[in-house]
């Protein structure tokens, strides 16, 4: 589902790559948490998947698409085939819960018999059909961060990314919304979950892929967050 | 991916009223500028009908030397009737020329106090193009019948050169002024683009295809474009109904002004320039603004 071969990321001006020689794989309905210190390069690895930045050197394949290569109009297909999740839920605020959700569905151009039936059926799967005409600032940070995976579920990707979520979180509520991401990635979704939470990810036992300083330094199953702090 | 007209129109009328006095800017200067195109058109209308006028007017007079018999007059004007440039050719007897002259001083005595009449006979030569007047005149030149020749390139010239400063004043203004409502409308859908960057960022996170986002800020461009066309449409039709009809009835010799049918064009031709306005500004400002 996710392939990297011998990606190395180094940004203009930079003096050290931010990514260097990267080669791993990530199977259809892999859970896998990218773990290491800020500034080792999670971002950039979650960059490249969304073809927001093009590698330096090596290859990117997500769902099938080779990004490096890909013409720019293809970007938003493959964008739609990922779902994004962010620390700071990127809700737009003029807008309910359900209305965050279906403009989601909206500007892919789908029709709206579509939009009424899969938008209430994602909330109820987060939990959130009784907040549906709710505005972000009338959530809490985790029943925001459940919309925010909501709109990232709905259409279905077969990729949820994960940037930091439950960064704004407390304890019990992170571990919420990480129980609401096995539960969809039972379903088949793949996950990959960046991620500085180390009792979250000790908790979880899955699959660890820890960067330090633009490095894979590991890669283990079931494995643990591992880093002395 | 479908194009949803009502979708993307509603996106720019939010996003205008969000941002109306920017917007009303641009509105302004796309309309002072389409303004200034229309005026000169109109200018440029009514010196075409002069010249019209001026070109149905006898273009070249040949004056006949004194005394020729009528059978040379005659056999003159069937040649020259006989020349593809020429549309028609009159003879003006003497006193046919008296008559004239008594009517255009009707007011002054200076005719009574002519006695003999000395007027030349002339024959008064239309053309078909009055740009072959030269070659009519040279073809005359010479003649033993003819004495003199008058024409009147002069007045034509003279148009034509007015037509050409009119044509120039106008291009600099409107375009400097289209230059500025460009710039306007580009600054105004900046503006919107920014006010929206978080949702055109979600919006290029779940997929949105590039021209999906584009389109709202594009129409949002066109329809201050056509507003502004229909601003200056709207003062240009007032300028015609209670100035240019007024001065009609004063000046009834004169044609100033279009016809319906000119004014027509003229509207369908403003409309098309404020919408590419409209267009090409908001496209600048979406290549510099909306990397996709």
């Amino acid at each position: 589902m996710i392939e990297l071969k011998n990606v190395t990321m180094v940004y203009k001006g930079a003096h050290r790559p931010a990514l260097r020689d990267i080669n791993v794989e990530i199977g259809r309905g892999e859970f896998v948490f990218l773990v290491g210190p800020s500034g080792c390069g999670k971002s950039t690895f979650i960059r490249l998947l969304l073809r927001e930045i093009i590698p330096t050197k090596g290859e990117v394949i997500v769902a099938g698409h080779n990004v490096v290569n890909l013409r720019r109009w293809r970007v938003s297909q493959l964008r739609r085939n990922i779902g994004c999740v962010f620390q700071d839920y990127k809700l737009l605020p003029n807008k309910t819960a359900y209305e965050n959700v279906a403009f989601a569905l909206e500007v892919i151009g789908k029709p709206n018999r579509i939009i009424k039936a899969q938008v209430p059926e994602v909330l109820r799967l987060v939990g959130l059909e009784d907040k549906a005409n709710s505005y972000p600032d009338e959530l809490s940070g985790g029943e925001q961060q459940r919309v925010s995976i909501a709109r990232a579920f709905v259409n279905r990707p077969a990729i949820i990314l994960a940037d930091e979520p439950t960064g704004n979180l407390d304890p019990a509520t992170s571990s919420d919304i990480m129980t609401l991401l096995s539960k969809i990635n039972r379903t088949g979704t793949t996950i990959l979950v960046a991620t500085h939470d180390r009792e979250m990810v000790d908790n979880m036992r899955k699959r660890v892929l820890a960067l330090e300083e633009g490095v894979l330094v590991r890669d283990q199953l079931r494995g643990v967050y591992g880093f002395e702090e | 991916m479908s194009f949803r007209p009502f979708y993307f129109l509603r996106e720019s009328l939010i996003s205008f009223k969000k941002n109306w006095v920017i917007s009303i800017a641009a509105i302004t200067t796309v309309a002072l500028s389409l303004l200034v195109i229309g005026f000169f058109m109109l200018v440029a209308f009514t010196i075409n009908s002069w010249m019209k006028m001026t070109e149905q007017k006898v273009e070249i007079v040949a004056f006949l030397v004194e005394g020729i018999p009528a059978e040379s007059i005659e056999a003159l004007q069937s040649e020259i009737m006989s020349w593809p440039e020429v549309k028609r050719v009159v003879y003006v007897s003497k006193e046919e020329a008296l008559e004239r002259l008594k009517k255009e001083f009707k007011d002054s005595d200076i005719i009574s106090m002519v006695e003999e009449n000395l007027l030349p006979v002339s024959l008064e030569i239309s053309l078909k193009d009055p740009q072959k007047a030269d070659t009519v005149y040279n073809r005359l030149k010479g003649r033993p019948e003819i004495d003199d020749i008058r024409h009147d390139r002069k007045m034509v010239e003279r148009l034509l050169a007015l037509t050409r400063t009119a044509r120039w004043i106008g291009i600099v203004f409107a375009s400097l002024l289209a230059f500025a409502s460009l710039v306007l409308i580009a600054n105004a859908i900046r503006l919107a683009i920014y006010a929206r960057r978080k949702e055109v960022a979600i919006m290029r996170l779940v997929g949105a295809s590039n021209w999906f986002i584009r389109w709202p800020f594009l129409l949002e461009g066109i329809l201050q474009g056509l507003i502004g066309a229909l601003v200056a449409i709207l003062l240009l039709y007032v300028v015609q109904v209670a100035v240019v009809e007024r001065i009609k009835e004063v000046l009834v010799f004169l044609p100033i002004g279009s016809s319906h049918q000119e004014f027509f064009r003229l509207v369908i031709g403003l409309l098309v320039t404020g919408i590419a306005m409209g267009a090409a500004g908001s496209t600048m400002a979406l290549r510099r603004y909306l990397r996709v």
